[in-house]
């Protein structure tokens, strides 16, 4: 569809209303296609249900928002002084077994760090040997064996150095800050 | 088409189309056939004439929409349809151009008719460039597998283990279900035991193993391999459900575990969705180990695979031409990312607002509309088209073909932290309903919406599985990826239960709603109430617990 350049302002608003009228045209037919494919949708029962689902969202937000609320009971914060069969559990697991790989009595709560040596895994079992034959060539080669362990055990990352350093198997847990669930 | 509406497959018709199709049948929409074009985005449209566009028979007009007459073939406006229908009698059917949709003139309204989709769709297959599919081979060898007695635990009844009756459990707290038991933490192991607890209350994996299909005694004959994870599992679930409430610990299990799974044998937190593949794949093993049997996975009979897996489809669909490759992959859970479209973006950084507040609110069947939607592979990532022999621009979309027994969906909180080069969690809220209906998220809802939504068979709809699903069990996380605490909430006979290692408690169900979920695991629903009123009756077992305070590991 020509239009005859008749000046610049004619040309460009009979432009700009022909442009305007094809997006128009454009915006109509996207329209009417989603409102063509919603009522198939509608139509043949294939929609969701939304009341449904924003009934859950309701219920949600209620829910959090009770949770949050401070003044309520520590329910989630799982304060709980019994289970429900009336029993108390301390932190640390206290039931006490055998191990099955090398027949010591292991507290339940210490069961798998034993396991963890005791089968030879992980790294800590690992770097027990290492750090053990590093720490001995450092004491030999330097005079000041003090200072070194005193930095080791100062500090928090390495608190599991420290432990393989000691080397002593039965009291290896003071990383307890980690280890606590 | 079991849980479809019927509406869907039998829209009413309005009286101008019953009359229409009395008179011609579907011989109108067969001589429409040659005009309709099949678009690759799975749409179809009326193409009268090669170079004209259609114009009004009334008004010459182009704009619109433009109907086609049925019966004569005349073109009109939306403007001028109804006039069509009082110049000629009986008119009254016409088809929407664009889209290639049933009209009615009379009523002004969009009717829809079986026998003309199926049209459509004859024509769309037609004209789409054919793919040498192994889909319609696989589907066809699924349904075979049907017809020859299915493939499911028969669950009305188990058998009854030599052993142990019917006992009912007589002591004081049995006002509680059976099978509520805490678990003690061996070091860092909520990991394992929230996992446990869910896979405890599994209502099909509860019933095999509490049935004794798989125990030491049976086991110790095929293999002489100590080490069975099965055999473990089994000690869990007789221990659980003896009826004694103390904690138990799952020693025998750890240690089996870690035999098992060497890379994953380590005192330090752990991933619970890690420690379930590993453990399903360790029942995995064990049963096909003991068949002599080496199928893959998407024909496995182990327990693992009969209760959890289930089908994934993946279409590639070359944009250009609309042909489309299908391959379809088994799964044993679905990890879903999270949908964050609905979560505000804070002003100052790039990141979405932190859940807690309420500026974000990601649901689950968000992140599943989010996991089925066509994503649009970019530039960089072009496939080979078969068709158009070239690399062409594509699109994929993931949909499910067959649900498993148990669905358990898996949210991947975390992501990488682009400042930070690492990964760090995501703590959003994610809303999870109780109760799922899996029907939009199935293959033919997939494709069938790809292609307009279109009423016509498809392989997967003679399925008898049903796809509504209840919620039984949560896993929680709170803290960090380094550090956090993993709880599980159980859902029996509509209360729901915290488990967070030794403690059971009862809670208020906007607790749960409230957590944040990592976790969930649903079972069909039947299943789910059926499940709940066996546990009245389920033999308590007579095995001590699995692991006997002696040495060795039995």
């Amino acid at each position: 569809m020509s239009v005859p350049n008749e000046g610049n302002d004619m040309s460009s608003s009979s432009d700009a209303q022909l442009s305007s009228h094809v997006f128009g045209d454009l915006l109509d037919s996207i329209i009417v296609d989603v409102a063509s494919e919603c009522h198939r949708i509608a139509k043949l029962g294939l929609d969701r249900n939304f009341e449904e689902e924003e009934e859950e969202l309701r219920l949600s937000a209620q829910a959090r928002v009770r949770v949050a609320d401070p003044s309520n009971s520590g329910e989630a914060n799982s304060k709980y002084v019994v289970d429900i069969f009336g029993q108390n559990h301390p932190s640390v697991a206290s039931e006490v077994f055998e191990c099955m790989n090398c027949g010591r009595s292991i507290v339940a709560g210490r069961f798998a760090p034993h396991l963890e040596k005791c089968m030879g895994k992980g790294r800590k079992a690992r770097l027990k040997v290492t750090r053990s034959s590093t720490a001995a060539q450092t004491r030999n080669s330097r005079g000041n064996s003090a200072s070194t362990y005193s930095t080791y055990s100062n500090s928090n990352s390495t608190s599991r150095l420290s432990n393989g350093a000691s080397g002593v198997a039965g009291e290896e847990y003071s990383n307890g800050a980690l280890e606590e669930p | 088409m079991s849980t479809r509406k019927p509406s869907y497959a039998n829209p009413k018709p309005c009286n101008h189309l019953s009359a229409y199709k009395l008179k011609y049948g579907s011989s109108g929409y067969k001589s429409l056939q040659k005009s309709l074009k099949s678009a690759p985005n799975g749409r179809t449209s009326v193409r009268i004439h090669e170079t004209k566009i259609p114009r009004c028979s009334f008004c010459n007009g182009f704009e619109g929409r433009l109907y086609i007459c049925l019966i004569c073939s005349s073109v009109s406006c939306s403007n001028h349809a109804v006039l069509h229908t009082q110049l000629e009698i009986g008119h009254d059917l016409a088809v929407d151009v664009q889209r290639a949709e049933l009209f009615c003139c009379a009523c002004s309204d969009q009717v829809y008719d079986p026998d003309f989709d199926k049209s459509v769709m004859a024509k769309h297959m037609l004209d789409l460039p054919c793919s040498t599919n192994s889909a319609d081979s696989i589907g066809e060898r699924l349904c075979e597998r049907k017809r020859l007695g299915g493939s499911g635990v028969v669950l009305s009844e188990f058998k009854k283990p030599e052993k142990s009756g019917f006992v009912r459990d007589h002591r004081a707290k049995s006002c509680y279900p059976l099978g509520l038991r805490g678990l003690n933490n061996l070091g860092n192991t909520c990991f394992m035991n929230s996992v446990l607890q869910a896979l405890l209350h599994a209502p099909p994996l509860r019933n095999y193993f509490l049935s004794d299909r798989h125990s030491r005694r049976t086991c110790r004959k095929r293999t002489a391999n100590r080490l069975c994870l099965p055999c473990e599992l089994h000690g869990v679930y007789s221990a659980v459900y003896s009826g004694d409430w103390t904690p138990y610990s799952p020693a025998q299990l750890l240690y089996s575990w870690w035999q098992h799974s060497e890379n994953l044998a380590s005192y330090e937190q752990q991933d619970a969705h890690e420690f379930f593949i590993s453990v399903l794949d360790g029942i995995h093993e064990k049963e096909t180990k003991a068949r002599n049997h080496t199928k893959d996975s998407g024909d496995c009979q182990c327990i693992a695979h009969r209760v959890f897996s289930g089908l994934l489809r993946s279409d590639v669909t070359c944009m250009t031409c609309g042909f489309t490759s299908t391959t379809y992959d088994p799964c044993l859970d679905i990890s879903l990312n999270l949908d964050t479209s609905r979560c505000s973006w804070s002003d100052a950084s790039n990141k979405p607002a932190k859940a807690n507040g309420s500026s974000c609110s990601s649901t689950l069947l968000g992140c599943l509309d989010l996991f089925t939607k066509p994503e649009k592979l970019g530039s960089d990532q072009k496939l080979y088209c078969q068709n158009c022999q070239e690399l062409r621009d594509s699109s994929k979309q993931m949909s499910i073909r067959k649900l498993p027994m148990v669905l358990c969906l898996h949210i991947k909180r975390f992501e990488h932290s682009l400042v930070r080069k690492m990964m760090r969690k995501i703590d959003s809220y994610l809303h999870f309903p109780f109760s799922l209906d899996m029907t939009p998220y199935l293959s033919s809802s997939i494709v069938r919406n790809r292609f307009g939504n279109r009423i016509f068979a498809f392989e997967g709809d003679e399925s008898e599985m049903s796809t509504e699903f209840e919620i039984f069990a949560v896993v929680t996380h709170s803290g960090t990826l380094d550090s956090g605490h993993y709880v599980t909430y159980l859902r029996i006979q509509d209360q729901w239960y915290k488990c967070d290692n030794a403690w059971i408690n009862e809670v208020d169900e906007g607790i749960v709603r409230a957590s944040q979920c990592y976790m969930m695991f649903y079972v069909h629903k039947t299943l789910y109430y059926k499940a709940n009123i066996d546990l009245r009756h389920l033999p308590v077992s007579t095995q001590k617990e699995a692991f006997q305070r002696m040495a060795g590991c039995c």
